[in-house]
Protein backbone atom coordinates (compact mmCIF):
# COMPACT_ATOMS: atom_id res chain seq x y z
CA UNK A 1 0.00 0.00 0.00
CA UNK A 2 1.56 3.38 -0.97
CA UNK A 3 1.99 6.25 1.09
CA UNK A 4 0.59 9.63 0.38
CA UNK A 5 1.64 12.48 1.10
CA UNK A 6 -0.67 13.36 3.46
CA UNK A 7 -0.91 10.60 5.36
CA UNK A 8 -4.69 8.90 3.82
CA UNK A 9 -4.95 5.75 2.24
CA UNK A 10 -5.60 5.08 -1.09
CA UNK A 11 -9.88 4.91 -0.75
CA UNK A 12 -9.20 7.35 1.71
CA UNK A 13 -11.48 10.86 1.47
CA UNK A 14 -10.23 14.95 2.81
CA UNK A 15 -12.29 15.72 5.29
CA UNK A 16 -15.62 17.30 3.91
CA UNK A 17 -17.44 20.57 4.75
CA UNK A 18 -20.96 22.12 3.48
CA UNK A 19 -22.77 25.31 3.88
CA UNK A 20 -25.88 26.31 2.77
CA UNK A 21 -27.36 29.56 2.43
CA UNK A 22 -24.48 31.68 2.90
CA UNK A 23 -24.88 34.30 0.70
CA UNK A 24 -27.62 37.01 1.71
CA UNK A 25 -27.84 37.98 -2.21
CA UNK A 26 -28.50 34.91 -3.70
CA UNK A 27 -31.71 33.12 -4.07
CA UNK A 28 -29.92 30.01 -2.65
CA UNK A 29 -25.98 29.40 -2.06
CA UNK A 30 -23.62 26.40 -0.65
CA UNK A 31 -20.17 26.51 -0.60
CA UNK A 32 -18.31 23.08 -0.50
CA UNK A 33 -15.19 21.70 0.67
CA UNK A 34 -12.52 18.77 0.53
CA UNK A 35 -9.67 19.38 2.35
CA UNK A 36 -8.23 22.79 1.07
CA UNK A 37 -10.20 22.91 -2.45
CA UNK A 38 -13.18 25.13 -1.93
CA UNK A 39 -16.17 26.22 -4.38
CA UNK A 40 -18.98 28.64 -3.74
CA UNK A 41 -22.51 27.77 -5.58
CA UNK A 42 -24.87 30.51 -5.76
CA UNK A 43 -28.38 29.84 -7.72
CA UNK A 44 -30.42 32.63 -9.24
CA UNK A 45 -33.74 31.83 -10.19
CA UNK A 46 -36.03 30.39 -11.68
CA UNK A 47 -36.59 33.70 -13.62
CA UNK A 48 -38.96 34.10 -17.04
CA UNK A 49 -37.68 33.79 -20.43
CA UNK A 50 -35.03 31.77 -21.86
CA UNK A 51 -32.08 32.28 -24.18
CA UNK A 52 -32.28 32.14 -27.98
CA UNK A 53 -31.65 28.60 -29.05
CA UNK A 54 -33.41 27.03 -25.86
CA UNK A 55 -35.93 24.63 -25.69
CA UNK A 56 -39.06 27.01 -24.34
CA UNK A 57 -40.66 23.90 -23.23
CA UNK A 58 -38.09 23.00 -20.95
CA UNK A 59 -36.60 25.04 -18.21
CA UNK A 60 -32.98 26.12 -19.08
CA UNK A 61 -30.53 26.27 -16.76
CA UNK A 62 -26.96 28.51 -17.29
CA UNK A 63 -23.63 27.96 -15.59
CA UNK A 64 -20.98 30.83 -15.08
CA UNK A 65 -17.61 30.03 -13.59
CA UNK A 66 -15.49 32.47 -12.00
CA UNK A 67 -11.94 31.13 -11.67
CA UNK A 68 -9.92 32.20 -8.97
CA UNK A 69 -7.43 34.12 -10.72
CA UNK A 70 -7.08 35.27 -14.53
CA UNK A 71 -9.24 35.35 -17.20
CA UNK A 72 -12.33 33.35 -18.04
CA UNK A 73 -10.74 30.95 -21.14
CA UNK A 74 -11.12 27.52 -22.89
CA UNK A 75 -11.37 25.43 -19.28
CA UNK A 76 -13.63 27.79 -17.59
CA UNK A 77 -15.48 27.05 -21.15
CA UNK A 78 -15.21 23.05 -20.83
CA UNK A 79 -16.17 22.67 -16.92
CA UNK A 80 -19.73 25.20 -17.44
CA UNK A 81 -20.23 22.41 -20.22
CA UNK A 82 -19.73 19.78 -18.43
CA UNK A 83 -21.51 21.27 -15.02
CA UNK A 84 -24.41 22.18 -17.44
CA UNK A 85 -24.90 18.97 -19.14
CA UNK A 86 -24.41 16.98 -15.16
CA UNK A 87 -27.21 19.38 -13.69
CA UNK A 88 -29.61 19.32 -16.66
CA UNK A 89 -29.96 15.33 -15.68
CA UNK A 90 -30.36 15.74 -12.13
CA UNK A 91 -34.06 18.45 -12.88
CA UNK A 92 -36.81 18.25 -13.61
CA UNK A 93 -36.73 20.47 -16.65
CA UNK A 94 -40.51 20.37 -17.52
CA UNK A 95 -41.74 21.61 -14.26
CA UNK A 96 -40.73 25.38 -14.97
CA UNK A 97 -40.98 25.34 -18.86
CA UNK A 98 -39.59 28.81 -19.92
CA UNK A 99 -37.74 30.22 -17.32
CA UNK A 100 -34.08 30.59 -16.65
CA UNK A 101 -32.18 29.30 -13.38
CA UNK A 102 -28.65 30.49 -13.19
CA UNK A 103 -25.81 28.72 -11.33
CA UNK A 104 -22.90 30.79 -10.70
CA UNK A 105 -19.42 28.84 -9.51
CA UNK A 106 -16.79 30.90 -7.53
CA UNK A 107 -13.39 29.01 -6.85
CA UNK A 108 -12.13 29.87 -3.88
CA UNK A 109 -9.44 27.66 -3.78
CA UNK A 110 -7.71 24.53 -5.81
CA UNK A 111 -6.48 22.20 -4.44
CA UNK A 112 -6.81 19.19 -6.83
CA UNK A 113 -10.31 17.36 -7.56
CA UNK A 114 -12.15 20.99 -8.54
CA UNK A 115 -14.63 19.91 -11.04
CA UNK A 116 -15.88 17.26 -8.67
CA UNK A 117 -16.02 19.73 -5.88
CA UNK A 118 -17.84 22.28 -7.68
CA UNK A 119 -20.68 19.66 -9.21
CA UNK A 120 -21.23 18.95 -5.31
CA UNK A 121 -21.95 22.39 -4.53
CA UNK A 122 -23.98 23.41 -7.62
CA UNK A 123 -25.78 20.05 -6.42
CA UNK A 124 -26.15 21.66 -2.89
CA UNK A 125 -27.33 24.96 -3.68
CA UNK A 126 -29.54 23.66 -6.08
CA UNK A 127 -31.07 21.65 -3.37
CA UNK A 128 -31.05 25.02 -0.91
CA UNK A 129 -33.10 26.14 -3.89
CA UNK A 130 -36.35 24.77 -3.97
CA UNK A 131 -35.47 23.56 -8.35
CA UNK A 132 -37.24 20.06 -8.64
CA UNK A 133 -34.10 17.35 -8.64
CA UNK A 134 -35.12 13.80 -9.78
CA UNK A 135 -32.40 12.79 -7.50
CA UNK A 136 -29.08 14.36 -6.08
CA UNK A 137 -25.82 14.07 -7.72
CA UNK A 138 -22.36 12.94 -5.63
CA UNK A 139 -18.65 13.16 -7.69
CA UNK A 140 -15.64 12.04 -6.93
CA UNK A 141 -11.82 11.72 -8.68
CA UNK A 142 -10.03 8.81 -8.92
CA UNK A 143 -6.69 8.85 -10.16
CA UNK A 144 -4.35 6.72 -11.79
CA UNK A 145 -0.71 6.84 -10.16
CA UNK A 146 2.29 5.91 -12.33
CA UNK A 147 2.39 2.73 -9.83
CA UNK A 148 -0.58 1.23 -10.58
CA UNK A 149 -2.49 2.04 -7.85
CA UNK A 150 -5.88 4.11 -7.94
CA UNK A 151 -6.15 6.69 -5.16
CA UNK A 152 -9.39 9.06 -4.67
CA UNK A 153 -9.60 12.61 -3.72
CA UNK A 154 -6.20 13.80 -5.01
CA UNK A 155 -4.55 17.07 -3.78
CA UNK A 156 -3.13 19.15 -6.73
CA UNK A 157 0.29 17.57 -5.60
CA UNK A 158 -0.55 14.34 -6.46
CA UNK A 159 -2.59 15.18 -9.37
CA UNK A 160 0.66 16.70 -11.01
CA UNK A 161 2.54 13.52 -10.33
CA UNK A 162 -0.17 11.16 -11.67
CA UNK A 163 -1.11 9.26 -15.20
CA UNK A 164 -4.79 9.61 -15.73
CA UNK A 165 -7.62 10.65 -13.60
CA UNK A 166 -11.61 10.49 -14.35
CA UNK A 167 -14.07 12.39 -12.76
CA UNK A 168 -16.95 10.45 -12.19
CA UNK A 169 -20.65 12.07 -11.16
CA UNK A 170 -23.13 9.28 -9.43
CA UNK A 171 -26.98 9.50 -8.06
CA UNK A 172 -26.98 9.86 -4.49
CA UNK A 173 -28.21 7.00 -2.35
CA UNK A 174 -31.81 6.90 -1.24
CA UNK A 175 -34.20 6.00 1.42
CA UNK A 176 -37.30 4.14 -0.09
CA UNK A 177 -39.96 1.99 1.28
CA UNK A 178 -39.93 -0.08 -1.59
CA UNK A 179 -38.14 -3.38 -1.97
CA UNK A 180 -34.48 -3.37 -3.28
CA UNK A 181 -35.73 -4.73 -6.41
CA UNK A 182 -38.19 -2.31 -7.60
CA UNK A 183 -35.38 0.16 -7.33
CA UNK A 184 -33.10 -1.22 -9.70
CA UNK A 185 -32.54 -1.13 -13.58
CA UNK A 186 -31.59 -4.37 -15.23
CA UNK A 187 -30.08 -5.95 -11.77
CA UNK A 188 -28.18 -3.35 -10.85
CA UNK A 189 -28.99 -0.57 -7.70
CA UNK A 190 -29.56 2.59 -8.98
CA UNK A 191 -26.72 4.70 -7.22
CA UNK A 192 -24.43 2.14 -9.82
CA UNK A 193 -25.39 4.50 -12.75
CA UNK A 194 -22.97 7.03 -13.75
CA UNK A 195 -24.13 10.37 -14.50
CA UNK A 196 -21.03 12.11 -16.01
CA UNK A 197 -17.79 10.71 -16.54
CA UNK A 198 -14.59 12.66 -17.56
CA UNK A 199 -11.66 11.38 -18.34
CA UNK A 200 -8.03 12.71 -18.64
CA UNK A 201 -4.71 10.96 -20.01
CA UNK A 202 -3.85 7.28 -20.77
CA UNK A 203 -5.68 4.04 -18.71
CA UNK A 204 -6.72 0.90 -19.84
CA UNK A 205 -10.39 -0.60 -19.44
CA UNK A 206 -9.04 -3.13 -16.45
CA UNK A 207 -8.10 0.11 -14.59
CA UNK A 208 -11.12 2.55 -15.35
CA UNK A 209 -13.85 -0.35 -14.40
CA UNK A 210 -11.30 -0.40 -10.74
CA UNK A 211 -11.55 3.41 -10.82
CA UNK A 212 -15.50 3.15 -11.44
CA UNK A 213 -16.00 0.68 -8.34
CA UNK A 214 -13.71 2.43 -5.83
CA UNK A 215 -15.52 5.85 -6.91
CA UNK A 216 -18.79 3.79 -6.03
CA UNK A 217 -18.22 2.75 -2.82
CA UNK A 218 -17.06 6.28 -1.97
CA UNK A 219 -20.05 8.16 -2.91
CA UNK A 220 -22.05 6.43 -0.41
CA UNK A 221 -20.04 7.93 1.74
CA UNK A 222 -20.59 11.55 0.09
CA UNK A 223 -24.38 10.55 -0.32
CA UNK A 224 -24.69 9.96 3.79
CA UNK A 225 -22.80 13.28 4.40
CA UNK A 226 -24.51 15.18 2.36
CA UNK A 227 -27.85 14.39 3.86
CA UNK A 228 -26.52 15.02 7.38
CA UNK A 229 -25.70 18.70 6.48
CA UNK A 230 -28.97 19.08 4.96
CA UNK A 231 -30.71 17.10 8.12
CA UNK A 232 -28.51 20.30 10.27
CA UNK A 233 -29.99 23.13 7.77
CA UNK A 234 -33.25 21.39 8.48
CA UNK A 235 -33.19 21.28 12.32
CA UNK A 236 -31.35 25.07 12.30
CA UNK A 237 -34.46 26.62 10.29
CA UNK A 238 -37.05 25.25 12.41
CA UNK A 239 -35.18 25.15 15.72
CA UNK A 240 -39.04 26.24 17.09
CA UNK A 241 -41.16 23.60 17.97
CA UNK A 242 -44.17 23.71 15.80
CA UNK B 1 -29.50 2.06 -0.18
CA UNK B 2 -31.76 1.75 2.83
CA UNK B 3 -34.89 -0.24 2.85
CA UNK B 4 -38.21 0.48 5.12
CA UNK B 5 -40.19 -2.41 5.08
CA UNK B 6 -43.05 -1.25 7.14
CA UNK B 7 -45.84 -1.22 4.86
CA UNK B 8 -47.14 2.10 5.93
CA UNK B 9 -44.25 4.75 4.82
CA UNK B 10 -45.33 6.49 8.99
CA UNK B 11 -40.87 5.56 9.30
CA UNK B 12 -40.89 8.69 6.91
CA UNK B 13 -43.87 11.01 8.01
CA UNK B 14 -41.76 14.19 9.84
CA UNK B 15 -38.70 13.21 8.95
CA UNK B 16 -35.85 14.97 6.40
CA UNK B 17 -36.48 13.41 2.87
CA UNK B 18 -33.96 14.02 -0.55
CA UNK B 19 -34.63 14.44 -3.84
CA UNK B 20 -35.04 10.85 -5.13
CA UNK B 21 -35.88 9.33 -1.43
CA UNK B 22 -39.22 7.22 -2.94
CA UNK B 23 -41.78 7.47 0.34
CA UNK B 24 -44.69 5.94 -0.71
CA UNK B 25 -45.70 2.44 -2.56
CA UNK B 26 -48.89 2.85 -3.98
CA UNK B 27 -49.35 -1.01 -4.60
CA UNK B 28 -49.41 -1.11 -0.42
CA UNK B 29 -52.27 1.03 -0.04
CA UNK B 30 -55.47 0.08 0.10
CA UNK B 31 -58.06 1.51 -2.85
CA UNK B 32 -57.70 5.53 -1.22
CA UNK B 33 -56.95 8.39 -3.24
CA UNK B 34 -54.14 10.43 -1.70
CA UNK B 35 -53.41 13.67 -2.31
CA UNK B 36 -49.58 14.91 -3.07
CA UNK B 37 -48.50 19.09 -2.13
CA UNK B 38 -45.55 20.10 -2.71
CA UNK B 39 -42.60 18.32 -3.47
CA UNK B 40 -43.48 15.27 -4.37
CA UNK B 41 -44.17 13.44 -7.39
CA UNK B 42 -45.57 10.15 -8.79
CA UNK B 43 -43.16 7.79 -10.14
CA UNK B 44 -45.02 4.90 -11.70
CA UNK B 45 -45.91 2.63 -9.06
CA UNK B 46 -44.22 5.27 -5.78
CA UNK B 47 -44.41 8.32 -4.93
CA UNK B 48 -40.46 10.59 -4.60
CA UNK B 49 -39.65 13.48 -3.35
CA UNK B 50 -38.35 16.37 -5.44
CA UNK B 51 -37.51 19.06 -2.93
CA UNK B 52 -35.62 18.27 -0.01
CA UNK B 53 -37.43 19.27 3.36
CA UNK B 54 -39.41 17.72 6.26
CA UNK B 55 -42.12 15.40 5.21
CA UNK B 56 -45.87 16.02 6.28
CA UNK B 57 -48.82 14.12 6.44
CA UNK B 58 -52.08 15.55 7.66
CA UNK B 59 -55.28 13.18 7.84
CA UNK B 60 -56.99 11.57 5.97
CA UNK B 61 -54.97 11.29 3.13
CA UNK B 62 -52.33 14.42 2.47
CA UNK B 63 -48.81 14.11 1.77
CA UNK B 64 -46.32 17.11 1.41
CA UNK B 65 -42.58 18.01 1.53
CA UNK B 66 -42.13 21.39 3.63
CA UNK B 67 -39.46 23.72 3.06
CA UNK B 68 -38.49 27.07 3.67
CA UNK B 69 -37.29 28.80 1.00
CA UNK B 70 -35.96 32.62 -0.36
CA UNK B 71 -38.39 31.79 -3.93
CA UNK B 72 -42.07 31.37 -4.05
CA UNK B 73 -44.22 28.39 -5.73
CA UNK B 74 -47.51 30.30 -6.80
CA UNK B 75 -50.09 27.63 -5.25
CA UNK B 76 -54.23 28.61 -5.74
CA UNK B 77 -55.63 30.68 -2.57
CA UNK B 78 -52.39 31.73 -1.78
CA UNK B 79 -52.18 35.16 -0.17
CA UNK B 80 -49.47 37.13 -1.36
CA UNK B 81 -47.87 40.38 -1.47
CA UNK B 82 -46.92 41.54 -5.28
CA UNK B 83 -45.52 44.61 -7.36
CA UNK B 84 -46.73 46.56 -9.95
CA UNK B 85 -44.44 45.73 -12.85
CA UNK B 86 -46.37 47.12 -15.66
CA UNK B 87 -50.13 48.23 -17.06
CA UNK B 88 -51.63 46.57 -20.39
CA UNK B 89 -54.84 46.97 -21.42
CA UNK B 90 -56.46 43.50 -19.80
CA UNK B 91 -53.46 42.74 -17.05
CA UNK B 92 -51.71 44.63 -14.95
CA UNK B 93 -48.69 42.53 -15.11
CA UNK B 94 -47.29 41.65 -10.98
CA UNK B 95 -44.47 40.13 -9.66
CA UNK B 96 -44.51 37.74 -7.36
CA UNK B 97 -41.35 36.30 -6.43
CA UNK B 98 -42.13 33.58 -8.21
CA UNK B 99 -40.68 31.59 -11.64
CA UNK B 100 -42.92 34.29 -14.01
CA UNK B 101 -44.70 37.43 -13.95
CA UNK B 102 -48.50 36.92 -13.02
CA UNK B 103 -51.37 38.61 -14.10
CA UNK B 104 -54.03 40.75 -12.40
CA UNK B 105 -57.05 41.35 -14.33
CA UNK B 106 -57.83 44.90 -14.59
CA UNK B 107 -61.65 44.06 -14.00
CA UNK B 108 -60.62 41.84 -10.95
CA UNK B 109 -61.79 44.55 -8.30
CA UNK B 110 -64.58 44.94 -6.09
CA UNK B 111 -67.38 46.72 -8.55
CA UNK B 112 -65.06 46.38 -11.28
CA UNK B 113 -65.94 47.91 -14.29
CA UNK B 114 -64.16 49.34 -17.95
CA UNK B 115 -65.14 52.88 -16.54
CA UNK B 116 -63.49 52.26 -13.15
CA UNK B 117 -60.25 50.49 -13.89
CA UNK B 118 -57.75 51.44 -10.84
CA UNK B 119 -54.56 53.17 -11.94
CA UNK B 120 -51.30 51.55 -10.23
CA UNK B 121 -47.81 52.78 -10.65
CA UNK B 122 -44.96 50.62 -11.59
CA UNK B 123 -43.66 50.06 -8.13
CA UNK B 124 -47.01 49.72 -6.15
CA UNK B 125 -47.30 46.91 -3.39
CA UNK B 126 -50.62 45.27 -3.70
CA UNK B 127 -52.30 42.44 -1.63
CA UNK B 128 -53.87 39.78 -3.53
CA UNK B 129 -54.97 36.29 -4.02
CA UNK B 130 -53.65 33.72 -6.25
CA UNK B 131 -56.54 32.60 -8.45
CA UNK B 132 -54.75 30.20 -10.79
CA UNK B 133 -51.72 28.68 -10.87
CA UNK B 134 -50.97 26.14 -13.36
CA UNK B 135 -47.50 24.33 -14.83
CA UNK B 136 -46.35 26.37 -17.55
CA UNK B 137 -49.18 29.35 -17.43
CA UNK B 138 -48.52 32.95 -16.12
CA UNK B 139 -50.61 32.60 -12.54
CA UNK B 140 -53.67 34.88 -12.66
CA UNK B 141 -54.48 37.00 -9.11
CA UNK B 142 -57.10 38.66 -7.80
CA UNK B 143 -58.03 41.70 -5.71
CA UNK B 144 -61.49 40.41 -4.29
CA UNK B 145 -62.07 37.08 -2.61
CA UNK B 146 -64.37 34.09 -3.38
CA UNK B 147 -67.51 36.16 -3.28
CA UNK B 148 -66.35 39.14 -5.44
CA UNK B 149 -66.35 41.41 -1.84
CA UNK B 150 -62.53 43.58 -1.56
CA UNK B 151 -61.97 42.25 2.34
CA UNK B 152 -58.75 44.12 2.75
CA UNK B 153 -57.37 42.98 -0.83
CA UNK B 154 -55.82 45.67 -2.71
CA UNK B 155 -52.96 48.30 -3.08
CA UNK B 156 -51.06 49.07 0.68
CA UNK B 157 -50.01 52.20 1.12
CA UNK B 158 -47.54 53.77 3.42
CA UNK B 159 -45.04 51.62 5.68
CA UNK B 160 -42.24 49.30 4.36
CA UNK B 161 -42.10 46.34 2.73
CA UNK B 162 -38.95 43.47 3.61
CA UNK B 163 -38.74 40.17 2.20
CA UNK B 164 -38.08 36.87 4.45
CA UNK B 165 -38.19 33.35 3.41
CA UNK B 166 -41.63 31.37 2.87
CA UNK B 167 -41.10 29.59 5.56
CA UNK B 168 -40.83 32.88 8.03
CA UNK B 169 -43.55 34.12 6.23
CA UNK B 170 -45.56 30.88 7.22
CA UNK B 171 -44.30 31.23 10.67
CA UNK B 172 -46.46 34.42 10.92
CA UNK B 173 -49.48 33.40 9.51
CA UNK B 174 -49.74 30.33 11.78
CA UNK B 175 -52.17 30.16 14.62
CA UNK B 176 -51.58 30.14 17.68
CA UNK B 177 -50.11 33.35 17.20
CA UNK B 178 -45.92 33.99 16.35
CA UNK B 179 -44.47 34.84 19.86
CA UNK B 180 -42.33 38.00 18.70
CA UNK B 181 -46.04 39.65 17.26
CA UNK B 182 -47.71 38.65 20.27
CA UNK B 183 -45.06 39.82 22.19
CA UNK B 184 -44.82 43.20 20.03
CA UNK B 185 -48.60 43.31 20.17
CA UNK B 186 -48.63 43.96 23.64
CA UNK B 187 -46.70 47.07 23.90
CA UNK B 188 -46.92 48.63 20.47
CA UNK B 189 -49.55 49.49 17.70
CA UNK B 190 -48.80 48.28 14.15
CA UNK B 191 -50.50 46.77 10.86
CA UNK B 192 -48.95 44.12 9.36
CA UNK B 193 -49.29 42.49 5.96
CA UNK B 194 -47.98 39.03 5.49
CA UNK B 195 -47.47 37.24 1.52
CA UNK B 196 -47.13 33.67 1.57
CA UNK B 197 -44.23 34.56 -1.06
CA UNK B 198 -41.83 35.48 1.41
CA UNK B 199 -42.86 39.65 1.65
CA UNK B 200 -44.08 41.32 4.57
CA UNK B 201 -45.67 44.89 5.12
CA UNK B 202 -45.52 46.93 8.44
CA UNK B 203 -46.76 50.41 9.18
CA UNK B 204 -46.99 52.33 11.86
CA UNK B 205 -47.54 55.57 13.34
CA UNK B 206 -44.22 56.50 13.82
CA UNK B 207 -40.53 55.49 11.81
CA UNK B 208 -39.39 53.77 14.83
CA UNK B 209 -42.37 51.33 15.75
CA UNK B 210 -42.02 50.29 12.13
CA UNK B 211 -37.87 49.84 12.22
CA UNK B 212 -38.38 47.74 15.49
CA UNK B 213 -41.01 45.40 14.55
CA UNK B 214 -39.11 45.06 10.97
CA UNK B 215 -35.93 44.26 12.55
CA UNK B 216 -37.94 41.94 15.48
CA UNK B 217 -39.44 39.75 12.21
CA UNK B 218 -36.30 38.90 10.88
CA UNK B 219 -34.17 38.56 13.48
CA UNK B 220 -36.68 35.73 14.57
CA UNK B 221 -36.75 32.91 12.14
CA UNK B 222 -33.95 30.71 14.22
CA UNK B 223 -35.23 31.65 17.51
CA UNK B 224 -37.06 29.09 19.66
CA UNK B 225 -40.34 31.38 21.27
CA UNK B 226 -38.40 31.99 24.32
CA UNK B 227 -35.59 33.29 22.61
CA UNK B 228 -38.27 35.26 20.77
CA UNK B 229 -39.92 36.69 23.84
CA UNK B 230 -36.58 37.63 25.34
CA UNK B 231 -35.31 39.74 22.28
CA UNK B 232 -38.82 41.08 21.70
CA UNK B 233 -38.02 42.82 25.74
CA UNK B 234 -34.57 43.90 24.87
CA UNK B 235 -35.35 45.72 21.84
CA UNK B 236 -38.42 47.24 23.34
CA UNK B 237 -36.11 48.29 26.89
CA UNK B 238 -33.86 50.20 24.24
CA UNK B 239 -36.69 52.16 22.70
CA UNK B 240 -38.22 52.89 25.89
Amino acid sequence: MEERADGRTQNQLRPLACSHSILNRAHASASWSQGDSKVLAAVYGPKAGTKKNENPEKACLEVIWKPKTGQIGKLEKEYEMILKRTLQSICILSMNPNTTTSVIIQVVNDDGALLPCAINAACAALVDAGIPLKHLAVAICCCLMESGHVILDPTKLEEQKMKAFTYLVFPNSVLSVLSEGALSVNGEPIEHGIITSVTHGLMSVNDYLRCLERGRAASSKLSAFLRRSLQSQLRNDSSRTA
Amino acid sequence: MEVQTPASPSGFIDQLVVPGDMVLDLTTLSNQTIKLGGGLRQDGDAISVIKAGKLRFSKPNKYWVESSQKRYVPCVEDTVLGIVVDCKADNFLIDIKGPTLAFLPVLAFEGGTRRNIPKFEVGALLYVRVVKANVGVNPELSCTDASGKAAEFGPLKDGYMFETSTGLSRMLLSSPPFPVLEALGKKLSFEIAVGLNGRVWVNASSPSTIILVSNAIMNSESLSGVQQKIMVEKLLQRVQ
